[in-house]
């Protein structure tokens, strides 16, 4: 459980970008993560879109907690959720036409996202509205990171290509953009990032055994 | 559960969905006019696009697909028709893929232009990148086939994709041209020659 001062700003980003990150510490939201990252646009734009839904979803729980009754919060927080889901497509379909084009199908698949849900449960619902705020945008920006560096290595390996350039003349590896190579994509970053993330707790504390 | 609960639940459940439902209610009125404009505006500019050359594109008439309403247009230069432009509709993997096809007067393909769906995000949207949509380029309706295999003769599946290929290809685009070949050219051919 996250319960960390309320002043502690930079704490909750970092928390949400290294101790938590959504999909390589909490292995959360692994469907959209697989599904949206064969390149490096797209699995960048959800990333953007998610962090804003989760900040947004963040603040309204926060500023209703002491209102929801906690046998009825689930549906409650889906309904936010689905709510502020709508809202920025509705709005983004027609104020930024052009990025809707590109963006348009992955805001209403966040609906479903289990990291949004579950920083609504853990976090929102017990926490002021400041440090809730600064936990979405800790927890978005995780995830926003985490997308775009698998989206990263699968476009460039599985496509040759870097946002629709060409950067590689070579064949590609054709798997890594399919759902199958997805999945290997997403489990070696994970072991990178947690073998990096240990070998810097050894550093810090070299007394503590791993 | 006391009787106090039952009415708290039932008092979030109504606050929530009654006020969820006016924020939505008004951010719809509020955009849903300029959604519209945005996809005539969108429209415009792809059929302009899909022609460049013509003076003018005129609505020749509606017709329905999968239950659809769509449109088809014609394309003059001068007083010269130099093609056709038909929306059409494809069944995909997960929506119905929103087409306009332009032909030139021998119904070749000239080139297609995709207005919406809702396929699977990295996988069937590629069917909106040029290098599937180049393939249609002066194919007649005999080629508007998908192959999984290497090919320039027919149209080559997106890797991953095959179900929205597909349904542009040999649904969308082929009923469009099929629809077209049937009615303008019979149209045009009335007192020249009837086969039925």
């Amino acid at each position: 459980m996250t319960q960390t001062g309320t002043t502690d700003y930079v704490g909750l980003i970092r928390n949400g970008i290294f101790k938590e990150n959504t999909i390589f510490k909490l292995a959360l939201s692994l469907c959209p993560s697989i599904a949206v990252t064969n390149n490096l646009r797209n699995g960048f734009l959800m990333g953007v879109a998610v962090l804003f839904v989760q900040v947004m979803v963040n603040i309204t729980i926060s500023l209703m907690r002491n209102f929801i009754h906690p046998r009825i919060r689930l549906p409650i927080f889906m309904l936010i959720i689905s709510g502020w889901v709508t809202i920025t497509d509705m709005s983004m379909a027609a104020f930024a036409p052009e990025a809707y084009k590109q963006m348009g199908l992955y805001i209403q698949l966040i609906v479903a996202f289990a990291s949004i849900l579950a920083r609504a449960e853990m976090f929102a619902s017990k926490n002021k509205f400041m440090p809730s705020m600064f936990d979405g945008i800790g927890m978005g920006l995780g995830f926003l990171l985490a997308l775009t560096v698998i989206s990263f290595f699968r476009e460039l390996l599985g496509k040759g290509s870097l946002w629709g350039f060409p950067i590689i003349q070579a064949k590609p590896l054709l798997i890594l953009i399919l759902p199958a190579g997805g999945f290997f994509a997403v489990g070696i970053l994970m072991g990178f990032f947690n073998w990096m993330s240990m070998r810097n707790e050894k550093r810090r504390h070299p007394d503590r055994a791993a | 559960m006391t009787g106090k609960d039952m009415l708290k639940i039932t008092m979030n459940l109504v606050v929530v969905y009654l006020i969820g439902g006016l924020i939505l209610a008004v951010v719809y009125a509020k955009t849903s006019p300029i959604m519209y404009r945005n996809a005539v505006v969108a429209k415009e500019a792809a059929l302009r696009k899909l022609v460049p050359e013509a003076d003018t594109i005129e609505k020749l008439g509606d017709w329905t697909v999968h239950e659809k309403h769509a449109e088809y247009f014609v394309a003059k230069k001068g007083d010269t028709v130099i093609g056709y432009i038909i929306q059409s509709f494809g069944k995909g993997y997960s929506s119905y893929i929103n087409t306009l096809v332009a032909v030139d007067k021998d119904f070749k393909v000239r080139m297609i232009s995709i207005l919406g769906h809702a396929e699977t995000p990295g996988l069937g949207d590629e069917i909106e990148s040029d290098s599937f949509k180049n393939q249609f380029t002066d194919k007649d309706i005999d080629h508007l086939k998908v192959l999984k295999t290497e090919t320039t003769e027919y149209v080559q599946a997106i890797s991953g994709a095959t179900i929205s290929s597909r349904a542009v290809t040999e649904d969308a685009v082929r009923n469009g041209v099929d629809f077209l070949t049937k009615t303008v050219k019979g149209e045009g051919s009335d007192d020249a020659d009837r086969h039925d």
